[in-house]
């Protein structure tokens, strides 16, 4: 249990007052249109969303697993949480091409990108799994911080989940992604500068850099500081083939769209861009922050080692940074610690509030129920559909003992075996919504039968992760592959008219050609 | 004509060109260059400080490369982004 100082609670409430009603500020501009509730007008200098980037991608559970990482196998893993560097080619490449579509989602880009009854399947289809899924991400994030704030102050879990997420909800409901974006921005600045001082204060704690360096030299675990320390080429627990397929998985992936995750938040941020530079710089500067910000984490998680060295339960070792914040860090500073749990915590929920009401108004409610709808009704219906997702998270997250290792599974599989089909979408202007669709449905099969079936019966040995990837991935392309040739390609009047207005890389040249023809777009 | 162009007609810029595959291949380095570096400057190791430097100069020269082109992309599409946004909405609302 932690106890607050006068101090503490001057900086927790000052901090909470601010993150709060700063977004409320934004009310008139918020509820003016559709565009302004989910996407700010579509006019935000690049360093908005790139500060929004940072922060939701920074979250309570974040410092848990890079917690966990570090510890177990020191810098080198940095690796684990590298996946975000997707945005290193993503940023300059299918950033631009989705900036350029307009498509307010991932799921509106499916209707731009294919033609018919395809592209409309997969568009519903987007838009149902990423209501669901910014739910579940919702109750993830939502419970973690009921369990901090048990652990800190021994509330009941229930309480750090509802009360904390239902302040977020007040500046989301009315100022919509506004008030987000600006609610993100100082959360981030708030966030970032106390990550960097509590990193550096829990180095100085274990004796400063040249006493950490000796200790684990001392010790035989001078390894810990080299990020290329890996178990073998395919045998340990931490490969060099695993480190590859991560690579490769991450930075080929920025040439597709959903590669990642973590794409259908960037994609709002894209969209918010008030030009197609500011898309792309906004983040790769997010990305980059992400990247430095795990730098600091890393540090600070290895000094804890220095300190710990012969913890085993993950539960001790992964709450390091958090122990690191509450225990070293002096009176007053604790305060504006919380405060910037709180800030990492509050980015992440609106981001994921207003991101799945964006997919349901724009994508399911406008598209499929009301098309004619004003732009007054789809602001009301982005807020109520807010409201839901608020009580659907508490609903989910606290139901998830039960539900996290069948979700993960299901992010799991839904990363690997549409890895080449979310790139092929981009890149190959012969990729139908019907190969795109199969390559969904395949891996669905492919994901339960190599990772789970067919290792119980015993027919294959259980394969490590970066193992069924590649072979998820192959599988699926024996199937969505014939399934694209047998096929008829999409309209050469809806691929011509997506060609000329995202102009994407690859091979494109059949529209291109088309393109020239009829005088749309001059050869160079 | 230099290697690395700067002055980007409407028309070429709306191409992908070598510098987009320069770009595409040092923004990458840059990131595992930051990432690393910051990680063993903090523990004072001379490697660190050395490609942290590396990663400094080569996000600068990253965009240095790609500023030029952006802004000319970025300027064309502007002129052209109110048009497709109506399309956009006429096919949300199945009028196209």
């Amino acid at each position: 249990m932690i106890q607050f100082a006068a101090l503490d609670w001057f900086w927790l409430v000052i901090f909470v007052l601010l993150m709060t009603f700063s977004g409320v500020f934004f009310y008139r501009l918020g509820k003016r249109s559709q565009a302004d509730f989910f996407l700010a007008g579509r006019g935000l200098p690049w360093w908005l969303p790139a500060s929004s980037v940072y922060a939701t991608h920074t979250a309570t559970d974040t410092p848990i697993w890079i917690g966990g990482v570090i510890y177990k196998y020191g810098l080198a893993g940095l690796w684990y949480a590298f996946f975000s560097a997707w945005c290193a080619i993503s940023a300059f490449a299918s950033a631009r091409i989705f900036r350029r579509s307009l498509a307010y989602t991932q799921a509106e880009w499916q209707s731009l990108r294919f033609s018919g009854l395809g592209a409309e399947l997969l568009r519903g289809w987007f838009a149902g799994w990423q209501v669901f899924m910014n739910m579940f991400i919702l109750g993830w994030v939502g419970i973690a911080m009921g369990k901090v704030c048990h652990f800190l102050f021994g509330w009941p879990i229930w309480v750090g989940l509802v009360f904390f997420s239902s302040l977020v909800a007040i500046y989301v409901l009315t100022a919509g992604y506004w008030g987000v974006v600006v609610a993100d921005f100082q959360q981030g600045v708030i966030a970032f500068f106390m990550i960097i001082i509590t990193s550096i204060w829990g180095v100085m704690a274990a004796g400063g850099p040249e006493k950490i360096t000796a200790k684990l030299n001392s010790i035989g675990q001078g390894w810990r500081l080299n990020p290329f320390h890996f178990t073998g080429t395919f045998t340990g627990d931490f490969p060099l083939a695993w480190f590859i397929t991560m690579i490769v998985i991450a930075v080929l992936g920025g040439f597709g769209m959903g590669t990642s995750i973590d794409w259908y938040v960037e994609a709002q941020r894209i969209q918010s861009s008030k030009t197609v530079k500011d898309a792309s710089y906004s983040i790769w500067w997010g990305t980059a922050f992400v990247l430095f910000r795990n730098s600091f984490w890393a540090a600070a998680i290895i000094a804890f080692f220095a300190m710990f060295p012969h913890l085993t339960n993950p539960a001790e070792y992964e709450m390091a940074w958090y122990v690191i914040g509450f225990k070293v860090l002096p009176v007053g500073m604790v305060g504006f610690f919380f405060a910037s749990i709180l800030a990492i915590h509050f980015s992440t929920i609106s981001t994921h509030l207003n991101l799945g009401a964006m997919y349901f108004t724009r994508d399911i409610f406008q598209h499929y129920i009301k098309p004619d709808a004003s732009e007054r009704t789809l602001v009301w219906v982005g807020r109520i559909t807010t409201l839901v997702l608020l009580l659907g998270s508490f609903f989910y997250g606290l139901m998830m003992e039960e539900l996290t290792s069948w979700l993960i599974f299901a992010l799991w599989i839904m990363a690997a075996g549409v890895w080449l089909p979310n790139i092929l979408q981009v890149i190959w202007w012969r990729f139908n919504s019907w190969g795109y669709l199969t390559a969904w449905i395949a891996n669905l099969g492919l994901s339960w039968l190599v990772v789970w079936v067919l290792p119980a019966f015993k027919v294959i040995p259980s394969l490590p992760d970066y193992v069924q990837f590649w072979i998820l991935m192959f599988l699926g392309a024996l199937i969505y592959i014939p399934v694209t040739l047998l096929t008829p390609p999409e309209d050469m009047d809806h691929l011509v008219k997506f060609y000329v207005m995202s102009r994407p890389y690859g091979w494109w040249k059949p529209v291109k050609r088309e393109a020239i023809a009829r005088g749309l777009i001059k050869e160079v | 004509m230099a290697f690395i162009r700067t002055k980007w007609t409407p028309e070429e810029a709306e191409e992908w060109t070598r510098e987009d595959i320069i770009i595409w291949v040092l923004s990458p380095i840059s990131y595992v260059l930051i990432s690393v570096g910051s990680a063993l400057s903090i523990f004072l190791i001379p490697i660190g400080f050395l490609l942290l430097a590396l990663g400094v100069i080569v996000t600068i020269v990253l965009f240095a490369i790609a500023n030029p082109k952006l802004n000319v992309i970025s300027g064309e599409y502007e002129k052209r982004q109110k048009e497709y946004l109506e399309r956009l909405e006429r096919i949300t609302r199945w009028e196209e």
